[in-house]
């Protein structure tokens, strides 16, 4: 008994110091950038307003994907940078690791409550959840990234916004075309032999439209080319991601490309000797003597856009998508070690004709669909079937893509890709 | 000599009648422990521990909205410690909530997929909660099945079954019910399959409170409860009863997949109002602790799975404003979850020191 009381006692001191010891243990950390970022810009204090917008960010992931959600951060900083110039303070305040479920739903809730006058949803199967929240807080503008509902629901506040990645896809095909052509003129391989293979998430719109601009501008250079996608049925799984491409590599594929988060596929091309061109993020680091190029969606323009509509109290665009004229889409560094002789200077001659309108990505003379030329495809699905049903896509001799909505709806197989699998359709 | 040589520095001794307010004392000094060990922790993350605990509770409860929230996340825990605790009470270790969850919101999104234009929306929440509820009692029967004819592992079966399930939502999702092509998303229910609101959360709370008073009556105050006590004592001795060890099994876990089954139902229906592989979330294994924690007492479940709610919430409200990784939060709570059952060791068992004296004579 006396023990008992003892050990009793004695734990009670134990916690009255740590009660007292406790005060001291540091500072509260806010996600606050433009508190860091003003030193850094010596004009910000010259602007009069000093506005500051609170904005959420609600991601799938979190920075250390090195992919998906990391570029969204770099959006963010790029666009708080640009915006302290304007003297717009942006507050940030991020929500890592938020599922597709009602997780997000409570994520926009919370954010909201913590008086967020903008958030912005960063994964497709964000925006049902997020829909559930926006009427009941119609001063705070919502965005979903990549998602739809936007420009049909009776909503005001919510919004969507992509980028034309066909542009930055077709731009990374030209590189690999051009290494292709440069390995059959070497006699490396012959013209028969140059096959790509691409490492794809989902058959999804978004995937399919991707490697289809992908295999046309490498067939605008090379045009014995020819492509094998390996579906691994996950956004981001690196082993099968990596699997895939080894699997493709073994077929004869001797450019390897991808529409998924990791890094594998470069190292995988790297460790079978092939090319690969990459996605989200610069993979020459990791893949020196494999990787050609990289294309990424820059968020920085549109969230520079959005926030500082908000701050000057302005309505913005429910459906947003630009691509390189506004530099939403961006080219990482080319290889110049590997890549074929003239590279830069053919990129920068087809960057200039998509940016003039010159070249369109989806030009109907330069693909087939069984053999015969597209002559007509819809965009929009108006009846919520999930098939397009409305809004003729093809017109002036192109398939326009993310024209009349910005999420991706090119969704046909062209002549020429060949789907080694399909069962993640 | 050689006695004293093989007396172990600590004993463990069984102890009984330890007073009431000493095993409180004891639980609440393991609760203050797992506080301080929290706040080291978060001291370490850089975060100021009496401001962090303050905005887990004010994240949790503070606000309208937030105790909205808080509830949601408790409703499932406590519907599917309710549904665990009759198995765990027979000693019958069903680790398969997770999966019983899953096959219960299955049946039920598929009424809500395809039957929401036929049927009108009392009758089809109904039809809902019922097809939830026979196709959770389902998949744990056969586990059950199993252990009765041929004694098979429960644990392991149990186990794999979720693995199945949740396959199944995953093959669903990407195929004959995905929504958008390739999205790997199913549509969202029409509003007639979704639970209505009541104060601001989706009824599914009201229903786990009356299977609180349901479980309360049927474990203490019926033949079956009795018949389940009786076999988690010993098996032999219900036999010798006359019981059939068997039917009781499969009836039990029939019962414990149907609530389970009935919580996937809410969870789809009034959380998610949609399906997807991850619609369990972990509950049912989380839920396992709460009924621990309740030692499978009904109403004390209602307590421990709101703590477990609210620090969950206070986790996230934690992330918003100061930055703390909720993998912190997730720290914090596994060390107080595990001091909690700790102290339950305390409780049982004291610990004998050797006696110093014998050091001495052996020194002599």
């Amino acid at each position: 008994m006396k023990k008992f009381l003892a050990i009793l006692l004695s734990l009670a001191m134990v916690l009255s110091l740590a009660a007292c010891g406790g005060g001291g243990g540091g500072q509260p950390v806010q996600d606050n950038k433009p508190a860091e970022n003003q030193p850094a810009a010596p004009d910000a204090p010259a602007a009069p307003e000093g506005k500051t917008v609170k904005v959420g960010l609600i991601c799938i992931g979190d920075e250390n994907d090195q992919g998906y959600t990391y570029n969204f951060i770099r959006g963010k900083e790029a666009a708080t940078e640009a915006l302290a110039a304007k003297g717009i303070n942006v507050e940030w305040v991020t929500k890592w690791n938020i599922g597709e479920d009602s997780g997000c739903e409570d994520a926009n809730i919370e954010l909201a409550d913590e008086g967020c006058d903008l958030i912005i949803n960063n994964s497709f199967g964000f925006e049902p959840f997020m829909l559930k929240v926006a009427p009941d807080y119609p001063e705070i503008e919502f965005i979903a990234c990549t998602n739809q509902a936007s420009w049909g629901d009776s909503l005001d506040n919510t919004h969507n916004a992509f980028a034309n990645i066909y542009e930055g896809r077709y731009l990374a095909g030209v590189v690999a075309g051009m290494k292709l052509q440069q390995m059959i003129d070497e006699g490396t391989i012959t013209a028969d032999k140059a096959v790509i293979g691409y490492v794809g998430a989902f058959s999804f719109a978004e995937v399919i439209s991707g490697f289809t601009s992908y295999f046309l501008g490498a067939r605008s250079v090379c045009p014995s080319v020819t492509m094998k996608v390996q579906f691994v049925g996950s956004w981001s799984d690196a082993t099968e991601e990596a699997n895939a491409a080894s699997a493709l590599a073994d077929m004869g594929c001797v450019m390897i490309s991808q529409h998924s988060d990791n890094t594998t596929p470069a190292t995988t091309a790297q460790s079978k000797g092939v090319f690969h061109t990459g996605y989200n993020n610069d993979m020459i680091s990791v893949a020196p003597e494999a990787s050609l190029i990289g294309t990424r969606i820059n968020w920085a323009p549109y969230f520079e856009y959005a926030i500082e509509s908000v701050a000057n109290g302005e309505s913005f665009d429910q459906d947003w998508c630009h691509g390189m004229d506004m530099d939403a889409v961006v080219m990482t560094d080319l290889n110049e070690d590997i890549a074929a002789p003239g590279t830069a200077e053919k990129l920068a001659e087809v960057e200039a004709d998509i940016r003039s309108g010159k070249l369109q990505v989806f030009d109907t003379s330069t693909f087939t669909i069984e053999g015969k030329k597209l002559e007509t495809a819809f965009a929009l699905d108006t009846d919520g079937d999930f098939a397009p049903d409305s809004e003729e896509a093809v017109f002036d001799g192109a398939f326009h893509e993310s024209y009349f909505q910005s999420a991706p709806y090119f969704a046909l197989t062209i002549d020429g890709i060949e789907w080694l699998n399909a069962e993640f359709g | 000599m050689n006695h004293e040589k093989r007396t172990p520095l600590i004993r463990l001794a069984k102890r009984e009648g330890l007073e009431g307010w000493k095993v409180w004392c004891i639980r609440c000094g393991s609760i203050l422990l797992a506080l301080l060990l929290g706040a080291l922790v978060m001291g370490l993350t850089g975060a100021n521990p009496v401001t962090a605990y303050g905005t887990m509770i004010s994240g949790a409860l503070g606000k309208k909205s937030a105790i909205r929230q808080t509830v949601k996340i408790a409703v499932p825990l406590l519907g599917c410690a309710l549904a665990i605790a009759p198995c765990f009470k027979m000693r019958f270790w069903n680790i398969g909530a997770e999966g019983q969850i899953t096959a219960g919101a299955v049946a039920a999104s598929y009424f809500a997929l395809f039957w929401a234009d036929r049927l009108p929306s009392p009758v089809l929440l109904i039809v809902m909660g019922i097809a939830g509820a026979v196709a959770g009692g389902v998949w744990a029967l056969i586990p059950a099945f199993f252990k009765a004819k041929w004694n098979t592992n429960e644990t392991l079966f149990t186990l794999m079954m979720n693995y199945i399930i949740i396959g199944v939502v995953r093959w669903l999702q990407g195929g004959p019910w995905e929504g958008r092509k390739g999205s790997q998303i199913i549509p969202q229910f029409d509003s007639a399959a979704c639970l209505p609101r009541v104060l601001g959360v989706h009824c599914g709370w009201i229903i786990v409170l009356v299977l609180v008073v349901f479980m309360h009556v049927y474990m203490n105050h019926t033949k079956h409860g009795y018949e389940i006590a009786v076999i988690g004592d010993s098996v032999n001795t219900a036999r010798y009863a006359g019981m059939n060890v068997g039917r009781v099994m499969m009836r039990t876990m029939f019962l414990s997949g149907a609530i389970s089954g009935v919580v996937g139902f809410i969870v789809a229906s009034g959380a998610n109002n949609t399906l997807y592989d991850g619609v369990a979330g972990g509950v049912g294994f989380t839920s396992i602790t709460v009924a621990w924690l309740s030692q499978l007492n009904a109403f004390a479940m209602v307590g421990i799975s709101a703590m477990l709610a609210v620090l969950s919430k206070g986790a996230e409200t934690l992330q918003t404003r100061m930055a703390v990784p909720t993998s912190i939060s997730d720290i914090i709570t596994g060390i107080l979850l595990f001091c909690m059952l700790g102290c339950e060791f305390f409780i049982n068992y004291r610990l004998i020191f050797r006696k110093n004296s014998h050091k001495e004579a052996a020194k002599s």
